[in-house]
């Protein structure tokens, strides 16, 4: 075991994660809240580590036997335990989780996030395996937590099918690696691909697919999403998705480049497939979980173009960087959304509403609370791709790394998306501005979901109007190694 | 301080925002306190940079820049990234305009506070003041001509806003609209003229584009020429010049502190303001400058005359205004940097008293039209000695400021062309005619509604102070800034060689024109000061041709409504021609063609390919009986299937390359 020591981020983690669990027994359940406050406090100190491990390359960085810990996997294990801060803030303020089991929750979210850091990080199929299975077996149980909502067990279980059924798919695929080459690294990979590899390959491609929402391995994703408590929602649709892309881009356009296996047409057409499916489809829902989840789909969509562009013989870096920096904006703009969403379905619940997180839920919310409104009307504008927002910024990156590369049709694919997909998020603004609302009440938003909010709204506005500085640190964070 | 100058422009910013978002409407609302603050921080910022480069303590100019953006661009090939920096840019013109700027921003703030008394949008007025100046102060201070651009936009908007503050009334209303529209027109040419700075400098700036206009053969005379007509233009409907003036007469009808701000001492000045930050793009070109001067020669005389038939209070100083403001391009034009951007400060100062004067007496007496004052001198003894010092400035009596600024720029036209100092030393006379034509009317004689001199009565101290000072101003800043040749100093532009002939003006030009100066207002006294008006009256209806062509603006109202009459005109046309011409011959009768078409193709597809179809139909329904008898309801090994279903079909696509 070779540079062990690299990964004591994710092992700091993970131990304080197993003490989390342990401390859920002596820890009263009406003083669960303590344990969030724990949860993102051990998160953030874990995101502290990391920023050092940046500043000091030569010590902290480096290839060990299973995985490789550079500025790449460094900003993806950031943006994770970003994520991972805010959905826990969200679920601070989420009505039925602090109460219930709250060290299994915290444990087992941060025990996920720790399985997305050895995912990114990692340069062998059996740590990539693990730690999807981490990853797999932590998101199903937080999905069913809402135990006594047939919706939450339902999502759970369809989640914990299709897992099983794509963990097989890729340990097979594995399998047929292991056979082609005779180890399970991907490093150095000498033998010229024969079919069997391919084959192999294919596999593996379409078990990380399926975590990543990536079109036709997405059928769970708004059963899952719609049944998951809204925080497990939003976590869900963010940092395993951008985990995933991450450790997609690992193994398919840098350990195994072009040169060596050219995929490109597989990848533009998985792009075309998942962008068209998750917008289209998005546009009949009437249920915002629903919808964004669709649309978090879309979304994985528009990161493939980023690797396609990456990934293409003579590749161009700004892939990469558009692939970085489309993840980081999307992490501020979901998880926006999110935390609106959480804020009114939580307050149409109260008030006896059928379906809290249906369309008629949003509507006047601009009389009652206009702030939450225009926050919401950001986020939505900048998953849509609409300037001055971040949302844009990341758009003109990845569209235009894709025509450097010459994959014109596959921009234009990627265009003709996103104005379909302004369709159905204005839908929600159209009924938050013009329609009737049942009640005057302003809607009353806690003081963590004010912050993540803040903080959300912020990265959208800002970076869409100054860019300039995440498009540095994105383009310091594109190197790999090896 | 000068390294915090970018405070000056922010912090009205953040006070406009902080008053319009979080503030209630309420008629003891602290909103104007917060204004008045910052407004007062800004001024003393403003003075203390003054007065370090007034005594030479620090150099100017003075610049600041970050990277707004910046974005790759392809050149003949080459690829490389081109910054966009933004920043301030303080020389020795911004130096002055900051302080006049503030200064007249603050004292109209602390006027307003007695003048909208009661107003029921109290705050909102004040978060606009505020607005607009945060917006001029940008455009003073900014390095970038892009971030000039958009300030320039924002002081339109501002005006736009406050001009029609009392929107429920018909007036305001048409008046903004007409300013709005009017002005933009202007800023077409301004925005070709930064299209073609774009492409001539490749930077938007200014002290890039000083640096590379000095480079000989840099800028050819055509280029010169045409980005030099586009900012004149623009100017021109900002500065209210010929052709464009027309918005600024109707611009009255906004608050009266409002026009002393606005449209007296700061945005309208932005015109020139802008020429002279330009300037060493014009100075490349003859046919701009002399753009420039005749424009504001025209400007000048045109409106000198309208203002001697007007009765409307603020429509004699409106004009007086436009026709000051030609002074000033006019100097600009004939090389006389330092003295038109003199005239704009002493200008801005005294102007500003006369509108908050002419304010306080409609404050008083209800009403605009002078026909109804009259005798006013002893009910408001403050205003009128107060307006009298304005009067006396602006007419150009020594020793007060006009004199100074209104004589240097005569000395440098008479060095250009004689013809037109003639000309402009006319309109210099006819100033001072119908500004104490102005105050004879309304302070001095009988008072000719008695409903209206009896409930008149002195302003509050509030509104009084900002007069005192002004007339403070308006009677030393002539004096104090050319003595020792300050403003020259602050202020210079060095011409290139032979742009402007070197003639020498006469000695004690300056006296003679006084002289004249006297003259006309003697006549004045003669015509209106002696509660005698039938010389008046008899000359109008001698005259009555002239008069009815003076109060009709000599027809350039006609001419814009016409000219908007004529687009609407041809707008409709148009219109009528798409839904008539091109919807119902092209289109619907291609329309037909298609119906009848698709007619027969119904007929053979009824026939012939339905029944095929539903042939297949069938065989496909029983096909999906068939096949969900295979597959259930059970949604999940559905959709597992569809994954086996696409693992396989990728696995043939891939593997069969």
């Amino acid at each position: 075991m070779e540079h062990l020591n690299l990964l004591y981020p994710e092992f700091a983690l993970g131990s304080l994660a197993l003490g989390l669990l342990v401390s859920d027994l002596f820890v009263a359940p009406k003083h669960g809240r303590l344990l969030y406050h724990l949860a993102w406090i051990i998160s953030i100190v874990t995101l502290c580590l990391i920023g050092f491990t940046i500043s000091d390359g030569a010590h902290f960085q480096g290839v060990g036997t299973l995985w490789a810990v550079d500025p790449f996997s460094q900003f993806f294990k950031m943006l994770i335990l970003l994520t991972t801060v805010l959905s826990l803030l969200m679920g601070l303020e989420y009505r039925e989780l602090p109460s219930k089991h709250a060290g299994i929750f915290t444990s087992l979210l941060l025990m996920a996030s720790a399985g997305m850091m050895f995912l990114v990080s990692s340069t062998d199929l059996l740590l990539t395996f693990i730690a999807l299975e981490l990853i797999s077996i932590s998101s199903f149980i937080l999905t069913g937590f809402e135990r006594r909502n047939p919706k939450s067990n339902e999502g759970a279980l369809k989640y914990f099918l299709f897992g099983a059924f794509s963990s097989a798919i890729m340990a097979y695929g594995i399998s047929l690696f292991y056979g082609a080459t005779g180890s399970t690294r991907l490093l150095n990979v000498t033998q010229a691909p024969g079919p069997l590899m391919i084959l192999g390959l294919l596999f593996i491609l379409l078990g990380l697919g399926f975590k990543a929402s990536i079109a036709p391995m997405h059928f769970w994703v708004p059963d899952a999403y719609e049944g998951a408590p809204t925080p497990v929602t939003a976590y869900l649709s963010v940092a395993p998705k951008i985990a995933t892309i991450a450790a997609l881009m690992r193994i398919f356009t840098l350990m195994l480049p072009a040169s060596m296996l050219d995929l490109t047409s597989l990848f533009t057409l998985l792009a075309a497939l998942t962008m068209t499916i998750g917008n289209f489809t998005a546009m009949f829902q009437t249920n915002v979980k629903r919808l964004l989840a669709y649309s978090s789909v879309a979304q994985a969509g528009y990161m493939l173009i980023g690797l396609v562009a990456a990934g293409t013989s003579g590749g161009d870096v700004r892939g990469i960087e558009g692939v970085l920096l489309y993840s980081f904006i999307y992490v501020a703009m979901n998880i926006g959304a999110f935390v609106v969403v959480q804020a009114v379905a939580t307050e149409a619940a109260a008030a006896g509403a059928k379906d809290p997180y249906g369309l008629e839920a949003f509507n006047g919310l601009a009389r009652r609370s206009f702030g939450l409104a225009l926050a919401l009307t950001f986020c939505l504008l900048s998953l849509a791709g609409i300037p001055p927002l971040a949302g844009f910024i990341g758009k003109l990156y990845i569209f235009e790394s894709a025509v450097k590369t010459g994959h014109i049709g596959l921009a234009v694919v990627g265009l003709v998306n996103s104005v379909v997909s302004v369709y159905f998020y204005m839908r929600i603004a159209y009924h938050m501005f013009f329609k009737q609302a049942d009640s005057a009440e302003p809607i009353a938003l806690g003081p963590y979901l004010y912050g993540g909010l803040a903080v959300a709204i912020a990265g959208v506005i800002i970076f869409g109007i100054y860019p300039e500085p995440l498009i540095a640190s994105v383009q310091s964070s594109a190197g790999f190694l090896p | 301080m000068l390294e915090h100058a970018y405070l000056i422009p922010l912090l009205p910013l953040t006070t406009s925002l902080i008053i319009l978002l979080f503030f209630k409407e309420d008629s003891h609302s602290p909103a104007p306190y917060l204004g008045l603050a910052a407004m007062f921080w800004c001024f003393v910022q403003s003075v203390v940079i003054f007065y370090g480069a007034a005594s030479g303590a620090s150099a100017l100019p003075y610049e600041a820049n970050w990277t707004w953006f910046s974005f790759a661009a392809d050149v003949a090939g080459k690829g490389f990234t081109v910054p966009m920096p933004i920043g301030i840019l303080i020389d020795g013109p911004a130096s002055v305009m900051l302080v006049v700027v503030t200064l007249v921003s603050f004292l109209v703030q602390l006027y307003s506070l007695g003048y909208m008394h009661g107003d029921p949008r109290f705050k909102r007025y004040y978060a606009f003041l505020s607005f607009f100046t945060a917006s001029m102060l940008g455009l003073v201070v900014s390095s970038n001509l892009l971030v000039t651009f958009a300030c320039w936009e924002l002081v339109g908007v501002s005006s736009y806003l406050l001009i029609g503050f009392w929107f429920e009334k018909p007036g305001p209303a048409y008046a903004s609209k007409k300013a709005f529209m009017t002005t933009k027109l202007g800023d077409c040419g301004l925005y070709l003229a930064l299209l073609l700075i774009w492409a001539k400098f490749g930077t938007f700036n200014i002290t890039a584009m000083t640096v590379s206009a000095a480079m000989p053969g840099y800028l050819s005379t055509a280029a010169a020429t045409a980005i030099g007509l586009g900012i004149l233009f623009g100017a021109a409907g900002k500065s209210a010049q010929w052709p464009l003036f027309i918005w600024l007469p109707d611009a009255m009808e906004g608050p009266t502190p409002v026009s002393a701000l606005i449209h007296a001492a700061t945005m309208v000045a932005a015109g020139i303001y802008l020429v002279g930050k330009t300037y060493f793009i014009f100075v490349h070109s003859d046919i701009a400058m002399g753009a420039v001067a005749w424009t504001g020669l025209v400007t000048a005389l045109l409106t000198a005359t309208m203002a001697l038939v007007a009765y409307d209070i603020k429509r004699v100083l409106a004009f007086s205004t436009v026709s000051q403001l030609g002074f000033m391009m006019c100097a600009l034009g004939c090389g006389g940097y330092t003295a038109g951007l003199f005239h704009l400060t002493t200008h801005a100062f005294f102007k500003a008293l006369l509108f908050l004067g002419a304010g306080s007496v409609i404050h008083a007496v209800h009403t605009n039209d002078m026909r109804q004052m009259g005798g006013l001198a002893k009910k408001m003894p403050f205003t009128f000695a107060t307006m009298f010092i304005g009067t006396l400035a602006i007419s150009g009596i020594p020793p007060f400021a006009g004199y100074y600024s209104k004589d240097m720029i005569l000395e440098k036209v008479y060095a250009y062309n004689h013809v037109m100092f003639y000309l402009l030393t006319f309109a210099a006379l006819l100033t001072a005619f119908y500004m104490f034509r102005m105050v004879f009317l309304t302070f001095v004689g009988d008072d000719r509604d008695h409903e209206k001199h009896h409930h008149a009565h002195e302003s509050p101290w509030v509104m009084l102070g900002p007069l005192v000072l002004l007339a403070f101003l308006s009677f030393v800043s002539g004096f104090g800034l050319e003595h020792g040749g300050l403003f020259e100093r602050l202020v210079n532009f060095k011409l290139p060689e032979g742009l402007v002939p070197e003639t020498e003006a006469p000695a004690h030009l300056g006296l003679y024109v006084t002289g004249l100066v006297v003259a006309s207002i003697m006549l004045s006294w003669r015509l209106y000061g002696r509660n005698d008006f039938r010389l008046a009256e008899s000359l109008k209806s001698r005259f009555s041709i002239l008069f009815s062509v003076l109060e009709n603006r000599y027809g350039m109202d006609a001419l814009f409504l016409g000219l908007v009459a004529f687009c609407d005109r041809v707008a409709k046309f148009a219109f009528w021609f798409d839904s008539s011409v091109i919807d119902q011959f092209f289109v619907d009768s291609w329309g037909l063609v298609t119906t009848l078409l698709a007619e027969l193709s119904a007929l053979v597809d009824n026939i012939f390919v339905d029944r095929t179809v539903d042939g297949f139909g069938g065989l496909s329904m029983d096909a999906g009986v068939l096949l969900r008898s295979l597959v259930t309801h059970g949604q999940a090994q559905e959709y597992l299937m569809y994954i086996a279903v696409a693992v396989s079909l990728f696995t043939i696509l891939i593997l069969s390359r």
